[in-house]
């Protein structure tokens, strides 16, 4: 049991980060950006190259890569999407698959398909009964405290505050002269930064490729709208909640439970879990909720 | 050379098709169906189902084109009254764990390895079958686009409460306009299953459904001549991709890395710089005393 709560939350970790930032850039931007996991991808193979071409010593790699990818979303948000503010999030919506598909040729292009893996060693650690490694532990920690520091840049200061108006009320916040411009960039800062933690971390805990992005998308997506789609921490909790679904329901001997043999459900069934909860929570919904928001 | 004619042409007209489907939902109602590879796949596994327990061929067809309304319904009932973000994402979620449940379990439909299917005897009956397939389906969006249906649709597409003040039930119309939508592309499916004559999970990915998109997108979705023109451009290209290759000797894997990336960048080009696509949405004046 305390095996398939450590997994989960190791799991968890590793989406949650990414998760936050949809749910950021939703709440301010107003649609759901398909390119954000394609930030994720960017960021791993950014890290990797300062990693291992640069001969950057792997935290301040991870610092690099995060903050190119920040960068890299601010100018994607000038090129691209600051031209089409006024459109309908359809259409955003929409605009950011070509994004998405453009960054993904980039990617396999200039690093090839072939998948390729960090070099680490991580230790191996117990407590209470459970086996996990001194990378997991990290991993878990770096999410906590880009948590603590997303929390603390959000509600204790006066660019959180900026920022949350602009995502309550949009006019009322330009009314009172919020520089609505500079806080999008900012937002598309965060945001791809956080992808880019997200996706370095995934990486170094499986390998790196370019259809990671279709690995990571429907975990992503269906911890966000477990949350709801413009609740920051609730993207959070949503991908903890996954998570341990997930494990439970890989993890659990279900076998045993009814006869002798042991039979439990097949790993690959992971995403099918995720899929499956997204759909399930989207259809039971509450019907005029999404009314509303039009 | 002329069977690479014929390859070409029997291509372009399936996925017209099949981009005639998504004009229909997206071009006509404004519903944002990321999973429009699903009634597709749904249709090409029916062929391969009926191929694999030796039944006649019209059964493979009646199965996708029974099976794809009946999914869509599925998709659509419950998720008729969401917003297009979440609508978005539902279908996407589908078509995915569509893909996911013929990946998985080989009991079904032989897992990664997919499945054969009876193919035409001569290539030039495929295309005889998708062009013939191409008209009806123009034919058919043709007359629905100018009915009283279609213009509803059109209704909905700008603006929902509008259509609802007018007493029609928005969530009604794109129910409809989803089952029939679905159906065409099932009959895509069925028929690229026989022309191609293999199937498996790996032909009906995240990016097939892209690449429909990208063709509709950058015709003109709410256009018929505008989908099968940005459906050729896109075809044409994918098709000429081995040649390309061959030609700049560039490798077959970076040239199709780069086409998906110019597509990308074409879509978003047309987004900044053409919304309506090549072939634009004319509007039509209706002088109600004439109807």
């Amino acid at each position: 049991m305390m095996q398939i709560l450590v997994d989960a939350i190791v799991y968890a970790a590793e989406i949650a980060i990414i998760a936050v930032g949809v749910a950021l850039s939703y709440s301010i931007l107003r649609f759901a950006n398909f390119a954000h996991v394609q930030f994720a991808v960017v960021g791993a193979y950014l890290s990797f190259a300062a990693n291992q071409l640069l001969g950057f010593v792997l935290p301040v790699a991870v610092l690099v890569g995060v903050v190119a990818t920040g960068l890299i979303a601010v100018l994607v948000d000038h090129l691209v999407f600051s031209r089409l503010r006024y459109i309908s999030p359809e259409g955003k919506m929409i605009v950011s698959w070509g994004v998405a598909l453009f960054l993904r040729a980039a990617i396999a292009s200039i690093f090839g398909g072939a998948a390729r893996v960090f070099s680490t060693q991580p230790v191996n650690l117990s407590l209470g009964g459970a086996y996990f490694t001194s990378q997991d532990a990290i991993v878990v920690g770096t999410t906590v405290a880009a948590m603590i520091i997303l929390n603390l840049l959000l509600y204790r200061t006066r660019v959180g505050t900026a920022l949350r108006a602009l995502a309550s009320n949009p006019d009322l916040a330009a009314t009172r002269g919020i520089p609505a411009g500079r806080m999008i960039a900012l937002t598309w800062f965060i945001s791809g930064a956080y992808a880019a933690l997200g996706g370095t971390m995934f990486a170094l805990q499986t390998r790196l490729q370019p259809n990671m992005d279709l690995i990571i998308l429907l975990p992503t997506f269906a911890a966000v709208t477990l949350g709801g789609l413009d609740r920051v921490f609730g993207a959070a909790l949503g991908a903890l909640a996954l998570s341990l679904v997930q494990n439970l329901l890989i993890d659990v001997d279900f076998g045993s439970l009814v006869s002798d043999t042991r039979w439990s459900v097949p790993t690959q069934f992971r995403d099918f879990v995720a899929v499956g909860a997204m759909v399930l929570i989207l259809l039971l919904r509450r019907p005029q909720e999404g009314r509303e928001a039009r | 050379m002329i069977d690479f004619v014929i390859f070409s042409v029997t291509m372009i007209a399936i996925w017209s098709v099949l981009g005639i489907s998504l004009h229909l939902q997206f071009g006509l109602t404004g519903l944002v169906n990321f999973g429009q590879v699903l009634p597709f796949a749904v249709g090409a596994y029916g062929a391969a189902t009926a191929t694999a327990h030796g039944l006649p061929d019209w059964t493979g067809i009646a199965i996708g084109a029974v099976m794809a309304p009946l999914i869509g319904i599925l998709v659509i009932l419950p998720a008729g009254r969401l917003t297009q973000d979440y609508w978005a994402l539902v279908t996407l979620g589908a078509a995915e764990i569509f893909r996911l449940t013929m990946l998985n379990v080989p009991n079904i439909a032989g897992g990664v390895e997919g499945m054969s299917v009876y193919r035409f005897a001569s290539n030039r009956v495929g295309m005889a079958f998708a062009l013939a397939l191409l008209i009806v389906a123009i034919l058919f969006a043709l007359r629905l686009g100018r009915s009283p249906f279609g213009r509803m649709l059109r209704v909905i597409r700008e603006d929902e409460m509008l259509a609802a003040t007018l007493g029609r039930d928005p969530v009604e119309f794109q129910r409809s306009v989803t089952v029939v939508s679905w159906c065409i592309a099932a009959l895509a499916g069925t028929l690229y299953a026989h022309v191609v004559g293999y199937i498996s999970p790996n032909s009906f990915t995240v990016v097939e459904t892209f690449i429909v998109w990208m063709a509709v997108v950058l015709g003109g979705p709410a256009t018929i001549s505008g989908v099968v023109l940005g459906t050729v451009i896109v075809q044409l290209t994918s098709v000429s991709t081995r040649f390309i290759a061959e030609w700049s000797h560039l490798g077959f894997e970076l040239v199709s890395n780069l086409r998906l990336g110019a597509f990308g960048l074409v879509l978003i080009l047309v987004f900044l710089f053409r919304p309506g696509g090549l072939i634009p949405e004319r509007s039509e004046r209706v002088d109600a005393g004439s109807q």
